[in-house]
């Protein structure tokens, strides 16, 4: 342990003790501790057992506990390197996570608690439970763009450097064991060849573990990721192919044989690729129908990108390659058809998923090096490593060059550099290696080791000196830079000219090709696989333009006070007022109102709790807005409840998505009428913040018991309906839902029926005068009408419309009718 | 169709074009002859009406701008020649670029500048952006919506708060998008 604590130094105590606390618990199962509750039956004779009160039955659960216990432990461990800094900028994650296992195999490989078979990693357990997550996370986070535009570099690094890698690999360890290298170890031709087809493959795993931690430029990174992912079927076929031979012995392969292996690459990429999107076809296909179980969604794409990948096991084509196309070709479509909250869940899902099990990955590599199944062959080791390195290079200086001919950037010097630096092997060749048979290939023992040292030097070596190096020859990173309008359209635009000019030019280039693909999705593809049709052209550039509003939305509720700019702030509010009749939208383009929200340094907001978004400033146009009952009403419906009402617990349905009219009704039941507006928001905080009074939200709410009568009627300078008893309720009642226009006859805004749909950004100047200026006569009808907008389907989301009549409030006279008609 | 006319082009004049544009003479020939292909009447220049007549641009949106502005902006009272119609296809050449090339990125973001700006103010307005953006979205948005869209844009695009781009700006904006690498095509030689 002494090596943690130097290593952790200054929050090693909450960590050594995480630790202990799971080396206590690894300890418990291994030891496979159990009690001894049942009574021995002595003889014949039964002996009656009493009725136990409390068992230890930890047999029944071992299984389930140590995996759990497992991924806790990795789980841990990875919060816990996290904690110090200093050591995860050091060092990455990976070789962080290869030691812990290796320390943890040690002492369990010392005291003897466990067999090995329990903790050395298990090619099935790899390959259907720890892979496919992974592979899939990265399929469906793939940027698209760079993928196919970088597609031909990708496919000829992907098939002809790693045949080339395998063949050249194959010869030199064969050509050496003609050398006393190997100390008198025979290793022959074709298990040379097997153990260089599974050396050769670049590990996605470890690639991607080692990318995300250095950022390099998109590009690069797609390149090297690229090929490590879709170098799956070619190293698949070799290794098949070469462990087949070496059944069959040297002498029966006939030339028809290689030819066979040939079409079978073709079928085994292709199978994985088609099975791949054919599933991504069922899944889009069947988001388009639940529209009324959207807790299922993220579930459904789970198992239809987890049954690609088991479909193209089974046919023994590339599963690797098959879920990664599933996954690139739902995100294409699922995101329109499924619900927003689904959307966040199975990215964070995937995101979970795909982490945890990396960091399994890792350990359980340090975990299995600590067995008896070694044998450690010097010279044969350092051949492996030496011509794994070197024929990394030659072969990435022969195919970029070749790659360059065609490429519009150049592959420079550097990122061949960095390219062949990122041929890291990793948990892929070693779960190969683990399941070559013994009674076939007599030196797995030599392969394995040297397929550890391999996957230990270059997750090391080169995974600890990949980010100085960047650094160090200063190779483009990845800008992580906002979505922008402008540069969304620019490059849409760049993509129309282009196709335009090539189609004039007479030349099919790769716009034109896009273009079509583009036209082929929006025409064909989309109408099928989408819940909704589509109406615009370009449906990418709105949803840009939509996830940017959302995004400020996002910062604003966030965080309230991102709402002014600071040096702007002070004098803007001071004359807030005088922009109360503008709209936002005029406000934005006058350049008086920011449209971005940067930090302010103004602290009046920070106790706010209820951020309204655009909508609640335009249709504010006053500091008494916290009066208005329509407008409370609203945000009643469209609002976070900050009240907690009891809900009917709904298992295939989110508790958020209450229907309005559900909502209404119910609000009918609890006040007698739709229109309560006990809930003011703290409104006056944002349009009034420097009158140096600072409300919290508190002093705002009133009462919930409060009925209608106790309601303060300071409160209410807007005229509700007052219930002094029976008979004016009767008459209340009748007025209650009468739209007034006597007032305000000119204007038509309020009257929602002749409206046309109408926006925020449309309401201004010439609004009517707001409600509270009318007199307050004590006959004056209440208004049951919505801002103009409120019918614009634009903004159901935020505002529902109240229904213009209250059903559950009939007259009571109709009631009767209704029972007399029926009977 | 016209290909036999291609005989017209000397190799003086193919020497000229590919000293003006950097095309390689092969390059040219191949222009030359999509060029003639293009006009149908042999008139020695494209229209309009040439153009609008390839039938794979009917799918693309921008078509009818872009031909607008090839023809009036790159060749002369509608009509295009052919060393204008060289001209304007060497900005999309790719290989290196020198600073006074015709490929340079300036040029590049002139032509794409010259898409936008149709009144040729040197500056970008909210009705111009508005135009592009419904030819590309089409029109099934509600109106609102777009121009709010258009106020984002102009806003980021934006600098000194005029609320019109000016060719400055938009370049300044643009830095970080790879014109370069986007706006260039393929020519087969």
């Amino acid at each position: 342990m002494s090596f943690f604590s130097k290593w952790s130094s200054q929050s090693s105590t909450k960590y050594i003790k995480l630790i202990y606390f799971s080396f206590l618990c690894l300890y418990l199962i291994t030891k496979r501790v159990y009690s001894a509750t049942e009574e021995v039956i002595g003889g014949e004779e039964k002996v009656i057992t009493r009725y136990q009160v409390a068992k230890f039955n930890f047999e029944h659960v071992s299984d389930v506990y140590a995996i759990t216990l497992w991924i806790l432990l990795g789980s841990l461990a990875k919060v816990g390197f996290h904690l110090s800094h200093k050591l995860t900028e050091k060092f990455p994650e990976s070789c962080l996570l290869i030691i812990l296992g290796l320390v943890v195999g040690g002492l369990l490989y010392a005291t003897k608690l466990a067999e090995q078979k329990a903790y050395v990693l298990n090619s099935d357990t790899f390959f259907l439970f720890l892979l496919p997550p992974i592979i899939f996370e990265a399929g469906y986070f793939m940027p698209n763009r760079p993928f196919f535009d970088n597609i031909g570099t990708i496919l000829l690094f992907a098939i002809a450097n790693t045949l080339f890698n395998t063949l050249t690999i194959g010869l030199t360890l064969w050509g050496f064991s003609f050398t006393p290298l190997y100390g008198g170890t025979e290793f022959e031709m074709l298990h040379c060849f097997v153990f260089s087809a599974l050396i050769s493959a670049v590990d996605p795993v470890a690639v991607l573990a080692t990318f995300v931690e250095i950022h390099v430029n998109d590009m690069l990174y797609i390149v090297v990721f690229g090929e490590s992912l879709l170098n799956d079927a070619v190293s698949v076929v070799l290794y098949r192919m070469f462990d087949a031979f070496a059944d069959m012995g040297t002498s029966n392969i006939l030339p028809v044989d290689i030819v066979l292996g040939g079409t079978s690459f073709l079928i085994v990429a292709l199978g994985g690729v088609l099975i791949g999107i054919v599933f991504g076809i069922l899944a889009c296909f069947t988001t388009k129908f639940t529209e009324h179980t959207p807790v299922l969604e993220p579930l459904i794409i789970l198992t239809y990108s987890y049954l690609s990948y088991l479909t193209a096991e089974m046919f023994s084509t590339s599963g690797i390659l098959a879920i990664t196309f599933c996954g690139m070709f739902m995100k294409q479509y699922i995101e329109f058809n499924i619900s927003k909250k689904s959307n966040a869940t199975i990215e964070y899902v995937l995101k979970m998923l795909a982490s945890i099990m990396e960091t399994i990955i890792f350990m359980f590599m340090g975990l299995s090096t600590i067995s008896d199944h070694h044998s450690w062959n010097t010279g044969f080791v350092v051949v492996t490593l030496i011509s794994c390195t070197l024929y990394r290079i030659i072969g990435v200086i022969i195919f970029a060059n070749i790659a360059n001919r065609w490429r519009l950037l150049e592959l420079k010097i550097t990122d061949m550099l960095i390219m062949s630096y990122g041929g890291i092997r990793g948990a892929v060749a070693f779960a190969l290696a683990l399941i070559l048979d013994e009674s076939k290939i007599p030196t797995k023992k030599e392969f394995v080791t040297a397929t550890i040292a391999v996957v230990f030097f270059t997750v090391f070596v080169q995974g600890t000196t990949i980010g100085p190096i960047v650094k160090y020859f200063k190779i483009k990173r990845k800008e992580i830079e906002e979505p922008t309008m402008s540069a969304k359209l620019t490059n849409r635009l760049i993509d129309h000219i282009m196709s335009c000019l090539e189609d004039i030019a007479g030349v099919a280039g790769k716009h034109s090709l896009r273009d079509k693909i583009r036209n082929f999705d929006r025409g064909y593809i989309k109408p099928f696989l989408l819940r909704e049709k589509f109406l615009s052209r370009d449906e990418k550039l709105l949803s840009t333009f939509k996830k940017i509003t959302e995004a400020n939305f996002n910062k604003m509720s966030e965080n309230p006070s991102f709402m002014f700019q600071s040096s702007q702030s002070m004098a803007q509010l001071n004359t807030f007022a005088a922009y109360r009749n503008q709209s936002i939208g005029n406000l934005i383009s006058s350049g008086t109102l920011p449209f971005k929200f940067c930090d302010a340094n103004n602290q009046w907001l920070t106790e706010t709790t209820t951020v309204p978004d655009f909508q609640i400033l335009n249709s504010v146009p006053s500091k008494r807005a916290d009066e208005d009952a329509e407008f409370h009403h609203l945000l009643d419906n469209a609002m976070y409840d900050a009240r907690r009402i009891q809900k009917i617990h709904k298992r295939s349905q989110l508790d958020e998505e209450i229907d309005p009219f559900e909502k209404n009704k119910r609000n009918a039941k609890k006040y007698g009428h739709t229109l309560h507006h006990q809930k003011p928001v703290n409104l006056r905080s944002i349009i009034e913040p420097m009158g140096g009074k600072k409300r919290s939200v508190s002093s705002f709410q009133t009462p919930r018991q409060s009925t209608d009568k106790q309601r303060p009627k300071a409160k209410s300078s807007e005229p509700r309906p007052k219930i002094e008893n029976e008979k004016t309720k009767e008459t209340e009642k009748k007025k209650f839902f009468i739209v007034t226009t006597e007032e305000n006859n000119s204007d038509q805004s309020f009257n929602t029926s002749t409206q046309s749909p109408a926006s925020p950004a449309n309401l201004d100047t010439n609004m009517p005068p707001p409600p509270w200026k009318t007199s307050a006569d004590d006959e004056e009808p209440v208004r049951a009408s919505m801002p103009s907008w409120a019918n614009n389907p634009e903004y159901t989301i935020h505002a529902t419309t109240s229904k213009p009549e209250d059903k559950t409030r009939k007259n009571l006279f109709d009631v009767f009718d209704q029972d007399a008609q029926k009977k | 169709m016209g290909s036999s006319s291609s005989i017209l082009l000397t190799k003086e004049e193919i020497q000229n074009i590919a000293n003006d544009t950097g095309f390689a003479p092969n390059q040219i020939k191949r222009l030359y002859n999509r060029f003639t292909t293009l006009d149908k009447d042999t008139k020695g220049y494209l229209d309009r009406q040439d153009l609008l007549k390839i039938p794979e641009l009917h799918v693309n949106p921008l078509c009818e701008r872009i031909i607008e502005v090839l023809v009036d902006d790159h060749g002369r009272d509608g009509k295009l020649n052919f060393k204008q119609f060289a001209a304007v296809f060497s900005t999309f050449r790719r290989g290196k670029v020198e600073q006074n090339d015709l490929n340079s990125k300036q040029n590049k973001l002139k032509f794409l500048f010259g898409i936008y700006d149709r009144d040729k103010d040197n500056k970008i307005n909210k009705s111009e952006l508005l135009s592009i953006l419904k030819m590309l979205v089409g029109s099934n948005i509600p109106e609102d919506q777009m121009n709010s869209i258009a106020e984002r844009t102009i806003t980021e695009l934006d600098e000194n708060g005029d609320l019109v781009i000016t060719f400055e700006e938009f370049c300044e904006t643009l830095q970080k998008i790879d014109v370069d690498e986007k706006m260039s095509m393929k020519f087969l030689t």
